[in-house]
């Protein structure tokens, strides 16, 4: 019998982490860029003494919903929404990041950083620098951007050369392992993306993990009441 | 189980955006206010299941790992830079700026302000000053037997005599620009201060330098648009009942965990 308990636990202690997930799905409806994420439960075969195999199903891998998010008008000229494939590359003191937020602001220094303070990258990978006197600045679709008319710079779009690698880094950030330059992607100034959580999917995952967690408890209730009859009879 | 602090973060973050957007509706009409807009990040990450970890006894591996993240952040609140549109007032001390630029300001401390609120008076003594009576630099004073006044598009200051034909310079008045206009500190009553982020001010004659004009007789009205700051309301309400609803789902399960025998 320990074996169905310890599947069932298996089972609750995944759909926990999956109701985690969804609570941060949900927490960060209203996070530009934000990718939402789904659990993968997987089976895990286990070799039990007297040479049968027992199957457990655990949550241990998750994917990354790549959908893009609505592109939101804001008409400020550093909000810029990327349309298709490709990141912004940000500078951390981990390395290069890659972003899809696009709320973006010249630094006191001039060079454009996002609402942490860190530096966005151009094309060739350097700081990307504005001109503090240009009257009117404009960001082309390839990036590029030009002061006054003049080009002065071209943002770049960058993708993982292993989608598989990318992970979540916190503060709007995507980390992995190599990354190369992007092409498909549409870069849109006065533009952000939004988040691409959906509320029906997300209340609906919801219900759906609740529910089964429920099941798994009632679960483990019968079996509890089956040993219990077991014990009386035998025992009796 | 963390969903319960995880949607907290999500109730926390959508009762700011209220917060700023109740903000910007209350400040519908007063001159020179560019709205707000919160800006959010998603919170660190933990990771439960390494990459690589071994997902069976015959040594497969889980290529990617589990990683559940702890919620959302606030990063900003930062000003929606927009024109406000002109309206025409006809007083002789009212001032829009039409373009980039700040009206610099002698606080009582000595220091420096920076406005867009160009609705500017004469105190006692002739000196024009803010609605708050504080001076705009250079700190001209208006002679009291002036008949009229005249402040052109690159901030020179005429006054008429009536017993003079020419109109007689008075001072110019000069625009600041900043790096990173966002990063200026919001003090109330219209007015920001210098921060690190902002770098310092640049002043300049109104027109040159990517400075704006001055316009007389107009005054720069808010640049909140209800319409979008609505739609923000509403996004924010369901986003924080959603949140709620995360925690009350959490409950139940824990409570479910509770009633196992």
């Amino acid at each position: 019998m320990e074996a169905s308990g310890y599947v069932t636990l298996s089972r609750l202690s995944g759909l926990r982490r999956e109701m985690d997930l969804v609570a941060n799905n949900i927490a960060n409806i209203g996070t530009q860029g934000y990718k939402s994420q789904g659990a993968v439960f997987s089976e895990f075969v286990a070799t039990v003494p007297d040479g049968r195999s027992l199957s457990i199903g655990r949550a241990t891998a998750w994917h990354m919903n790549m959908t893009d998010g609505v592109l939101g008008q804001t008409g400020g000229t550093y909000d810029l929404g990327i349309q298709g494939n490709g990141f912004f590359q940000i500078e951390t003191p981990d390395g290069p990041r890659l972003s899809r937020a696009g709320a973006f602001t010249p630094s006191a220094s001039g060079e454009l950083v996002n609402m942490d303070g860190l530096r966005l990258l151009d094309a060739g990978g350097a700081p990307v620098f504005v001109p503090p006197n240009a009257r009117d600045i404009g960001i082309a679709p390839d990036g590029t951007i030009s002061a006054d008319g003049v080009p002065v710079g071209q943002i770049g779009l960058w993708q993982p050369v292993d989608p598989l690698t990318l992970t979540y880094a916190g503060g709007n950030l995507l980390a992995a392992a190599e990354i190369e330059p992007a092409t498909g992607g549409e870069i849109h100034q006065g533009f952000i993306e939004e988040s691409n959580v959906e509320a029906v999917t997300e209340v609906a995952r919801m219900i759906e993990v609740q529910r089964a967690y429920e099941q798994g408890q009632s679960f483990l209730d019968a079996e509890d009441e089956r040993l219990r009859n077991m014990i009386q009879t035998v025992g009796r | 189980m963390k969903a319960l602090q995880i949607a907290a973060t999500g109730m926390a973050a959508q009762q700011m955006k209220v917060d700023v957007v109740s903000n910007n509706l209350a400040n519908m009409s007063t001159t020179g206010y560019n709205a707000r807009r919160a800006d959010f990040a998603d919170l660190h990450y933990q990771q439960y299941a390494r990459p690589g970890t071994i997902s069976s006894s015959d040594g497969s591996m889980l290529p990617t790992g589990i990683q559940i993240g702890l919620g959302v952040r606030p990063t900003s609140v930062s000003v929606i830079l927009a024109q406000g549109s002109l309206t025409e007032t006809g007083g002789d001390l009212d001032l829009a700026v039409e373009g980039k630029g700040y009206l610099e300001v002698t606080l009582p401390s000595g220091g420096s302000a920076y406005t867009r609120d160009g609705a500017l008076k004469r105190s006692a003594d002739g000196l024009i000053v803010t609605s708050d009576g504080f001076p705009v630099v250079p700190g001209i004073t208006i002679p009291s037997d002036a008949r009229s006044l005249s402040i052109s598009n690159d901030g020179e200051i005429y006054v008429y005599f009536d017993d003079q034909v020419d109109a007689q310079l008075l001072g110019q008045l000069s625009l600041v620009g900043f790096t990173n206009e966002k990063g200026l500190e919001a003090t109330g009553s219209n007015l920001f201060v210098e921060s690190a982020a902002s770098g310092s001010p640049n002043v300049g004659t109104p027109g040159l330098d990517g400075l704006g004009i001055l316009r007389q007789g107009y005054l720069e009205e808010s640049s909140v648009d209800s319409v979008r700051e609505v739609t923000e309301l509403i996004k924010a309400q369901r986003g924080y009942e959603l949140n709620a609803k995360v925690i009350t789902a959490a409950d139940q399960m824990l409570a479910a965990t509770t009633q196992v025998r």
